[in-house]
């Protein structure tokens, strides 16, 4: 299945005669309720084109997901349970009260204007200046434009100068120090906004990601939101493992709220952070930092691999913060193409999981993250072998679950190192905040 | 243990509801606007008296999101601009039965206030005797009007089945096992699933239990029963989410609540005789169909409310044997399979493989577990797939053989 490349299409539900057609090739289908994303279904030639059976029950399915998680009258906005999955209680009596429910979802899709002025974004780039390109081209391109943005080179060679330059008003940032974690940090610092959006160079926001990254912010209970991952082209073997085996950056559609609640039930067994959302589609309010600090810069690609995003999600709802997923915050990601590029990935991936969990340890004293480590990752490292045995696949499963296990031995290394564990988050040069958000995150 | 099922219409007033002493449960079975809605099983003290607060959080919890779903599903009925319906089919329906006069009567007593009310036209009701052994069964069927009497001298289920193929006038033909009883809203759910897909091969419906009263019944419905769920479901020849599909084609539905195209069985040739023959290979032959329809071409539809209520076994050595036979039934069918169709042959070799190592780690599970019962039902189910791999399939078509040179 993974071998064979996708087509992806985009179906409004919302329509009066919606349809997904035959097609040649297999689809990766991401279905609309006008601009609210409401989820994704993968199909073969043989099961299009969809009835209307289908269509009937699976918008069903769809909307009355959305309607639960974001409407005051059922359950939303929908908490996170502890596997990112939305906590849907919804008694009859709400229904009782009547009214059209497909109106409530129009109201939904609703998109009113709303001005990104108040919003930096942060792209942090490392090389890839075609990539960036594509990047900066959809940032020009939104319907409302951020008042700044902020391109972090982490290149040596200033390899992104030239491309930044051929946009109008880009701030251009080199950061030789190598890390996402300090080139992120660089962008913080040199960024106005009193929100601070980020995104990746090998990711393309869409055209309203600007406007409704400002717009998860309309509630002043909201301190960091993350969006919606969709992957941009499914050409390869390798992108369709990483989409359809490993889950991709996620495909859940309903907005979800993460906060101290879902610590609290979760810390025990090692909180699942990283199902908050992506570091390609995240952003936070400016205070947040002078909370609880930068990123760590002990963490990302380029130091320990990855995890820095969730590991600070970790910090800010542990200190009482919450963070919302906002999946009409959309942006598309090139995934690996190569198998070998994908292979060095995940063991990235697991090297700094294994390193976010033991710093979040010693940060919070939460022995979950270590039950984690020692337990939970070693049970899934079986449970996979299990299941590639049971469910064939072939060799490149086992290929992704040795590499997993290499990465987790090698994120192993940071059990023998207490000073590496103990070093303090870095916090933004503010120094009356500063006090006082030091005081906090301890 | 027994459990109590409750049926509630959830737009009305909860109440309480007690268990009685010998109740070790409940299950609640949801309606909304008459409609199925869900099903949950909830295991308690036995005398326990469920509060309206907590039959209220039960169903919010497990129902609340389909409630929803009914509500918007119909709502899209007046958005969406409709297709020009396509002419509706007259329909047979058919149930094959042999010895069990009272349960057919039970059956016939459900059915017929329903057929009564259908949005289709209703050609008959065949009853198919299959051999049994004195005359209650014709005299069950004398005592209702309206009703058509086949005698199929011949033992086995697939037997049954084929003669109500041959038999049969009209465009769909519905089977009914004899051991079950129709839902009120059974042929409007039919009729749902046939105008939302007119093009398919075959209809699955819901099958829940009809009673819960001994430990067998109640083991059974919590290892899954025949659930396949209150979402409407439609399978092609192949799925994307299932690599192993079609050939795992118990997903789809259980041979006691299904319908077909009939001119599709007829150019299919019917059911495979060789599969559920009764003893000794009770099984299969709904597999087997489905597998058939669906490599075909054609899909086959599932719909909740297509609804049957099925007495399941009672006694643990029975249910033991139900599991037996479904590990028998299904090597037997992917036996066949495997011989009558090896341009699946990969994904044929993948699900045997999938489905020891599946029921061995389960076995594993319940050893570690000290679940005996557990152990018990899942190694008479494993016990079953190996004698169904050791050539069950070609004793049967021996068997079979016999039978019919017998008969004629």
């Amino acid at each position: 299945m993974s071998s064979a490349s996708w087509d992806i299409r985009h179906v409004d539900l919302s329509d009066r005669q919606p349809a997904v057609a035959a097609n040649p090739r297999p689809l990766f289908v991401v279905f609309w309720w006008g601009v609210l994303p409401l989820g994704v279904r993968i199909y073969l030639p043989e099961q299009l084109p969809l009835r209307r059976s289908e269509l009937g029950a699976l918008t069903a399915e769809l909307a009355s997901a959305q309607l639960a998680a974001r409407s005051p009258r059922f359950c939303g906005p929908a908490r996170a349970t502890y596997d990112g999955k939305p906590l849907l209680l919804v008694p009859a009596d709400t229904l009782q009260e009547g009214g059209d429910l497909l109106k409530q979802l129009d109201d939904f899709a609703e998109t009113s204007p709303i001005s990104a002025a108040p919003l930096s974004v942060v792209i942090c780039t490392r090389d890839r200046p075609e990539a960036l390109e594509h990047c900066l081209t959809a940032l020009m391109m939104q319907t409302s434009r951020a008042d700044q943005i902020v391109v972090v080179d982490n290149s040596t060679h200033r390899s992104a100068e030239a491309v930044s330059a051929r946009f109008p008003d880009i701030d251009y940032l080199h950061e030789p120090r190598p890390g996402l974690s300090v080139a992120r940090n660089a962008g913080v610092r040199a960024s106005k906004g009193a929100l601070i959006a980020f995104t990746d160079d090998d990711v393309e926001p869409s055209p309203t990601w600007t406007m409704e990254v400002v717009r998860a912010f309309s509630s002043a209970g909201v301190d960091a939101m993350t969006g919606l991952v969709l992957p941009a082209r499914l050409d390869t073997p390798a992108q369709c493992y990483f989409q359809f085996k490993m889950g991709g950056f996620g495909s859940e559609c309903v907005p979800l709220i993460f906060d101290r609640r879902f610590l609290d039930e979760t810390k025990a067994t090692g909180a699942q952070v990283w199902r908050i959302g992506a570091g390609a589609n995240m952003a936070f309010r400016r205070s947040v930092f002078q909370r609880v600090g930068l990123f760590d810069e002990r963490l990302g690609a380029g130091a320990s691999g990855c995890s820095e995003d969730s590991e600070l999600w970790y910090r800010l709802i542990a200190d009482g913060g919450a963070c919302l997923f906002e999946p009409r915050a959309f942006v598309v990601h090139h995934h690996r193409e190569q198998w070998p590029e994908l292979r060095r990935q995940v063991r990235a991936y697991m090297k700094g999981h294994v390193s976010a969990l033991f710093v979040q340890a010693a940060r919070h004293r939460h022995g979950g993250n270590i039950r984690r480590i020692f337990r939970q990752l070693p049970g899934y490292f079986a449970r996979s072998a299990f299941l590639a045995l049971r469910d064939g696949g072939g060799a490149r499963r086992f290929q992704i679950l040795w590499d997993e296990i290499v990465g987790w031995l090698c994120g192993l290394q940071y059990a023998f190192r207490p000073r590496w564990r103990a070093r303090p988050v870095e916090m933004p040069a503010s120094p009356n905040l500063a006090q006082s958000a030091r005081q906090s995150s301890l | 243990m027994a459990y109590r099922i409750a049926e509630i219409e959830l737009t009305e007033p909860l109440t309480p509801i007690a268990l009685t002493p010998e109740q070790a449960g409940l299950a609640i079975l949801a309606r909304w606007k008459g409609r199925l809605a869900g099903f949950h099983m909830a295991s308690a003290a036995p005398g326990y008296i469920f509060s309206t607060d907590e039959i209220q959080a039960l169903c919010a919890k497990r129902f609340g999101r389909r409630l929803i779903a009914l509500e918007v599903e119909a709502a899209l009925a007046q958005r969406w601009a409709t297709d020009a319906d396509a002419p509706v089919p007259s329909l047979c329906i058919a149930i094959c039965t042999k010895d069990r006069a009272q349960r057919l009567a039970r059956l016939l007593n459900s059915l017929m206030p329903v057929i009564g009310a259908s949005r289709f036209r209703v050609t008959e009701v065949l009853v198919v005797d299959n051999a049994s052994v004195d005359s209650a069964t014709r005299d069950v069927v004398a005592g209702f009007s309206g009703l058509r009497y086949v005698f199929e001298p011949c033992a086995g289920l697939d037997f049954a089945r084929n003669a109500a193929v041959r038999h049969a006038t009209g465009n769909l033909l519905a089977f009914l096992d004899d051991d079950v009883v129709v839902d009120r809203d059974w042929l409007d759910g039919l009729f749902n699933a046939w105008r939302g897909c007119p093009d398919a091969g075959g209809f699955t419906g819901l099958v829940l239990p009809y009673r819960l009263d001994t430990e067998a019944q109640v083991q059974f419905e919590l290892r899954g029963g025949f659930g396949r769920g209150f979402e409407p479901k439609t399978f092609h020849a192949a799925s994307a989410d299932n690599p192993l599909h079609p050939v795992g084609s118990g997903v789809i539905g259980a041979g006691c609540n299904m319908a077909f195209d009939r001119s599709l069985l007829l150019s299919l040739g019917g059911f495979d005789e060789a599969l559920d023959t009764g003893a000794p290979l009770p099984g299969g032959g709904d597999l087997d169909i489905f597998y058939r329809v669906l490599r075909s071409g054609r899909a086959m539809v599932y719909e909740p409310r297509y609804a049957v209520y099925h007495e399941h076994r009672e006694t643990l050595p029975q249910l033991r044997r139900q599991y037996w036979t479904w590990g028998l039934g299904f090597m037997a069918f992917l036996a066949k399979s495997r011989r009558s169709d090896p341009a699946l042959k990969r994904k044929q070799s993948a699900i045997l493989r999938w489905w020891l190592l599946d029921k061995l780690a389960d076995l594993g599970v319940a050893a570690c577990r000290l679940r005996i019962d557990e152990l018990r039902f899942l190694s008479a189910e494993l016990w079953g797939g190996l004698v169904g791999m050791a050539g069950e399939y070609d004793r049967s078509l021996q068997r079979v053989q016999k039978i019919r040179e017998q008969s004629s």
